[in-house]
């Protein structure tokens, strides 16, 4: 067998693995997108029930201004509804901890009660603040249920500081700059509860 | 098998070490294995003879990448949990199979070939099996998305997730299987004053 031979094998078996992937590539995409934004939003959104609501909240996202809270920042908002009616508002906070941004994602609810509280990035000490990245967290459980008024503004602190909050162990500035994260995001949706809730209340 | 061979088997050793920390990516891991390395086989047994030595490594080198590219897309496609899992070592599959075909591994008699994939199958699964248990405390995590997997305890000793850990492991069963294979009627050093 020649040169020539081997080179035009070659280059055939080089065209035909190339459009083979192509072909495969190009008949999945769609589909596997589709599964990668499914997921997204499971993980994102584990923290309402699943029966809660009946829309798909990550595809509209809330304009929010004055984004720039006194301990943290809002990244975003989506609302959550079923049958028309808001049951939900869920606020991306990004607060500094104690070895870099913490990331939570905030629900409450349309009489601004806390429904739950996810932390969606870390970079906190692992072991000690690195376990409010756990899901489902208890710590993180105990804020269910809280609300602006419930405890007053006094309250919203750890123990350590006239508060009433316990800490993570051994993280006291992780804990505490998840309670101002919380504690602002409550606030911002008592502010702006009309344009978060819109008009349908 | 010469030092070189020896040596580029120890490829696989990535493979056995990475992707075994659950027995899910363990399994997913062997199935492409399995795939790939079938279709590839059976693909390059009639272009073997009739290429030059110097063109077939870049046939093989184009075959193993498209396989391995299309088995990444379907395993994206049907089981998205799984790929998140080794999606980092699929691409060493197709590697393998070049390693392997450039050490004249597919042109050993058929019996030499499944000795070596088969010892790495159960290599694999043991050692998944107990890096899972013992790192995590369950065994079969993330294996379906409805099923969480039989848990045993819920603390388990992280290292044993982590490559040290494998390694370490790897070596313990190793050893195990020296003492076992060792002929038991060793003369015993013993001291005479």
């Amino acid at each position: 067998m020649n040169r020539t031979n081997s080179l035009i094998t070659l280059l055939l078996i080089s065209a035909l693995g190339i459009g083979v992937t192509w072909l495969v590539q190009r008949s999945n995409a769609p589909q596997i997108a589709a599964e990668q934004r499914l997921r997204e939003s499971r993980k994102l959104l584990d923290v309402l029930p699943v029966d809660a609501y009946d829309n798909q909240p990550l595809q509209q996202p809330l304009t929010l201004t004055d984004i720039n809270l006194s301990h943290s920042q809002l990244l975003g908002g989506y609302r959550a509804s079923k049958n028309g009616q808001p049951v939900a508002v869920l606020l991306r906070s990004q607060t500094q901890g104690y070895a870099g941004n913490i990331e939570l994602l905030i629900a409450i609810d349309a009489k601004g009660r806390l429904l739950g509280v996810k932390t969606l990035e870390q970079n906190e000490t692992p072991s000690l603040g690195g376990h409010i990245g756990d899901w489902p967290h208890g710590w993180l459980q105990a804020f269910s249920g809280k609300s602006l008024s419930q405890p007053p503004d006094a309250g919203w602190a750890l123990k350590k500081d006239q508060g009433q909050f316990d800490q993570i162990a051994g993280a006291t500035i992780t804990s505490r700059a998840a309670i101002n994260a919380i504690h602002d995001a409550l606030r911002y949706f008592d502010e702006h509860r009309t344009a978060l809730i819109g008009s349908a209340s | 098998m010469n030092t070189s061979a020896t040596l580029s088997n120890s490829m696989m050793l990535v493979l056995l070490i990475g992707a075994s920390d659950s027995v899910a990516g363990a399994l997913a891991t062997l199935l492409i294995f399995a795939v790939v390395m079938g279709v590839y086989g059976v693909c390059m047994a009639p272009l073997r003879s009739r290429l030059s030595s110097q063109s077939l490594l870049p046939v093989s080198l184009v075959l193993a990448a498209t396989l391995t590219g299309c088995a990444d897309i379907f395993l994206q496609r049907s089981a998205m949990q799984w790929h998140q899992l080794i999606s980092l070592y699929v691409g060493l599959i197709g590697l393998q199979c070049v390693v392997l075909e450039h050490n004249g591994f597919f042109r050993q008699p058929v019996r030499a070939p499944l000795n070596l994939c088969g010892l790495f199958a159960v290599l694999m699964i043991v050692l998944a099996v107990l890096r899972e248990l013992i790192g995590q405390g369950s065994i079969g995590h993330h294996l379906s998305e409805h099923w969480q997997g039989l848990i045993l305890f819920s603390e388990g000793l992280h290292f044993a997730t982590l490559a040290p850990g494998a390694f370490i492991l790897l070596g313990l069963l190793l050893a195990a299987r020296q003492a076992w294979t060792r002929p038991a009627d060793l003369p015993e050093e013993t001291h005479h004053p």
